[in-house]
């Protein structure tokens, strides 16, 4: 399965995808395709699904209904597996809402430990790499420090460039943005920015309407677990379908 | 990154300078109401009475030299003589006279570690103590049992502050690693293998020591087959290494807690595997959290050996209490408590040291 990096290849592919919490139906008959190169924003108010659909593209949260193909790798919903996960996760990569750096590490090692112990890359080379994304998101002068000497939106980038390390051909965000300090934002959306530019493939869980609008090649609107609109920024945001999608983006975009 | 701030520091102002005198701020705190005041006084009232009472029977009426109970008179004053004459009884038992220096050997290589370990600077990593915890006791094992060219020396002739130390320190070896595993088998996904270790656990804890120790010297040796005669220490060895493991176990299971899921869930999106993820990411924050609380399991260790002497062991405590029991030191009612008296101040200076180097650690960490 090589042909996945070939430009108009699917990268992720949710067919007819059901997940529920116990009784709680969280994701109902999710149908999403994201080809490679694709910045997909996903909004919604919370409680949406918006954070499980994405957390289940490289299942840190199982289904129970429905396949998912991710960069190749089929995943059928009864099928999902220690090894599976594991698998999927060296081809996805995620930037969580309160960042989940390793507190014990360093910068540097915060950013080699996945390359070397989870990919088998070579001291060196993951030296490299890593010297190589600090410099783009411009903190290879923090590289010895700790995460928590850093300010939160330093902490992000930091967690951003992680997870460029391990060469993902996708990269999740889950609200990448939502726990930081306002003044703090910019600076992440930036480096997201500069990623997008460089073509890689991004699915964004965000409240940032401005950067949707700029960044994304498509919006999803989510709604009670279910995908309710889908269309291109000009559309999604000058001509909303939906009454729901109506009222939600008269609440968003009072401000 | 944007900046909002003027382009320049601003100079600081300095504190203003304490203006009260010394004896007023001494004042302050020990005068600080009528009832503070109060309070204060009546202590003093009390302890000062007593220590100067303690201070008379521990050095002025003490009897300090003297080879049998009769250096001793009455009970007016601290019989030192008990302690000083017998000082080979509780310093190692009944070990061989000629083979001593194996003895001196560990007594002299544990207090090099131990000042090792206390002049490191706070931050340096516990790699180095965590692994000089486990191999001292296997390296003062092999030396004092011995084999080969070194004469066999059976423990039962070990004894006194020699066998605790031995005591302590196997404890530590095997108890701490055997309660990791446990803590880790009770969150492992096989169902046997936690309700093994859940069941081992909550069983251990809920049982006293002594009861466990009682078990081990009589009732174990019916269980063990006939060719594996494990002498008694060795088998209370077995008892505390199994007791403090399930209380290191829960102490663990606490530090394993704290590791959260976002934690976990960072780790496999950047591939980690389990065991890397366990090695790298849980273990490193789990421990680092636990170590003062695995030091007070140490502390407790150190004191419970002295149940050791309860099962017919011939530890520092036992040793203390034998010398008392023999012909030449026997009578004096005295006798006995100085030698408690020691015991405590002993105890109290291994346990202090220790609490003192975990609360170091808990101000760096």
């Amino acid at each position: 399965m090589n042909d996945n990096t070939e430009p108009s290849a699917v990268m992720v592919r949710m067919a007819g995808l059901n997940k529920w919490y116990g009784d709680y139906h969280a994701l109902r008959d999710i149908d999403l395709q994201v080809e490679s190169g694709q910045r997909i924003v996903i909004c919604g108010p919370s409680g949406s699904g918006k954070s499980t659909l994405v957390r289940t593209v490289n299942l840190l949260e199982p289904f129970q209904q429905g396949s998912l193909r991710v960069c190749g790798l089929d995943v059928s919903a009864d099928r999902i597996t220690r090894a599976a996960r594991l698998a999927l996760n060296r081809r996805v990569g995620m930037v969580f809402q309160q960042f989940n750096l390793f507190p014990h590490m360093t910068v540097m090692q915060n950013l080699t430990v996945g390359p070397v112990w989870g990919h088998g890359v070579s001291r060196r080379e993951a030296d490299q790499r890593a010297t190589h994304y600090l410099d783009r998101v411009g903190l290879l002068a923090h590289a010895h420090k700790h995460p928590a000497q850093l300010s939160g939106g330093q902490q992000q980038r930091v967690a951003i460039a992680r997870t460029l390390c391990t060469q993902p051909q996708v990269v999740l965000f889950d609200e990448p943005t939502a726990s930081l300090d306002p003044e703090m934002v910019n600076e992440v959306l930036q480096t997201m920015e500069s990623l997008a530019h460089d073509g890689m493939t991004m699915m964004i869980v965000t409240h940032e309407m401005g950067f949707a609008r700029r960044v994304a090649d498509r919006v999803v609107f989510m709604d009670q677990g279910q995908i309710i609109e889908s269309a291109s920024p000009a559309d999604f945001f000058e001509n909303p379908q939906s009454p729901r999608l109506k009222s939600f983006l008269g609440q968003v975009l009072q401000h | 990154m944007t900046r909002f701030l003027q382009p320049a520091l601003i100079e600081a102002r300095r504190a203003p300078v304490a203006t009260v005198s010394a004896i007023t701020r001494w004042r302050r705190a020990w005068f600080s109401s009528p009832a503070m005041s109060v309070l204060l006084l009546l202590s003093a009232a009390i302890v000062i009475p007593l220590g100067w009472r303690f201070l008379r029977w521990a050095l002025v009426d003490a009897h300090w030299l003297g080879d049998s109970s009769a250096a001793c008179p009455g009970d007016q004053g601290a019989c030192w003589a008990f302690v000083i004459a017998r000082w080979k009884p509780w310093l190692v038992g009944n070990y061989p006279s000629d083979q001593l220096w194996r003895a001196w050997a560990c007594f002299a290589a544990f207090s090099l570690f131990w000042i090792w370990v206390m002049q490191r600077s706070r931050t340096a990593s516990l790699q180095g103590v965590l692994l000089g915890f486990l191999l001292l006791p296997t390296a003062f094992m092999a030396l004092l049992l011995g084999s080969g060219v070194l004469p066999f020396v059976a423990p039962n002739q070990w004894g006194g502050l020699l066998l605790t130390l031995i005591a302590t320190l196997v404890t530590f070896a095997t108890a701490l690693p055997l309660g990791l595993a446990l803590a880790l088998g009770r969150r492992s996904t096989l169902p046997v293998v936690r309700w093994f270790c859940a069941g081992f656990v909550e069983g251990m804890r809920s049982v006293p020591l002594l009861v466990v120790l009682f078990i081990a010297a009589t009732l174990l040796p019916m269980f063990l087959p006939n060719g594996l005669g494990l002498d008694l220490f060795t088998r209370a060895l077995v008892a505390f290494a199994l007791f403090n493991a399930a209380m290191a176990a829960e102490v663990f299971r606490g530090g394993l807690q704290l590791v959260g899921r976002g934690q976990l869930e960072a780790a496999t999106t950047v591939g980690l595997g389990r065991t890397a993820t366990l090695a790298l990411v849980v273990l490193p924050q789990a421990l680092r959290a636990v170590v003062p609380a695995l030091v007070n399991i140490m502390i407790a260790v150190i004191k419970e050996t002295t149940l050791l002497s309860v099962i017919g062991v011939n530890d520092f405590l036992g040793a203390v209490e034998n010398g008392a029991k023999s012909p030449d030191w026997s009578g004096e009612s005295n006798i006995l408590t100085s030698g408690h008296v020691f015991l405590a101040l002993a105890y109290f200076a291994a346990c202090f040291a220790l609490s003192h180097y975990s609360r170091r650690l808990e101000t760096t960490r």
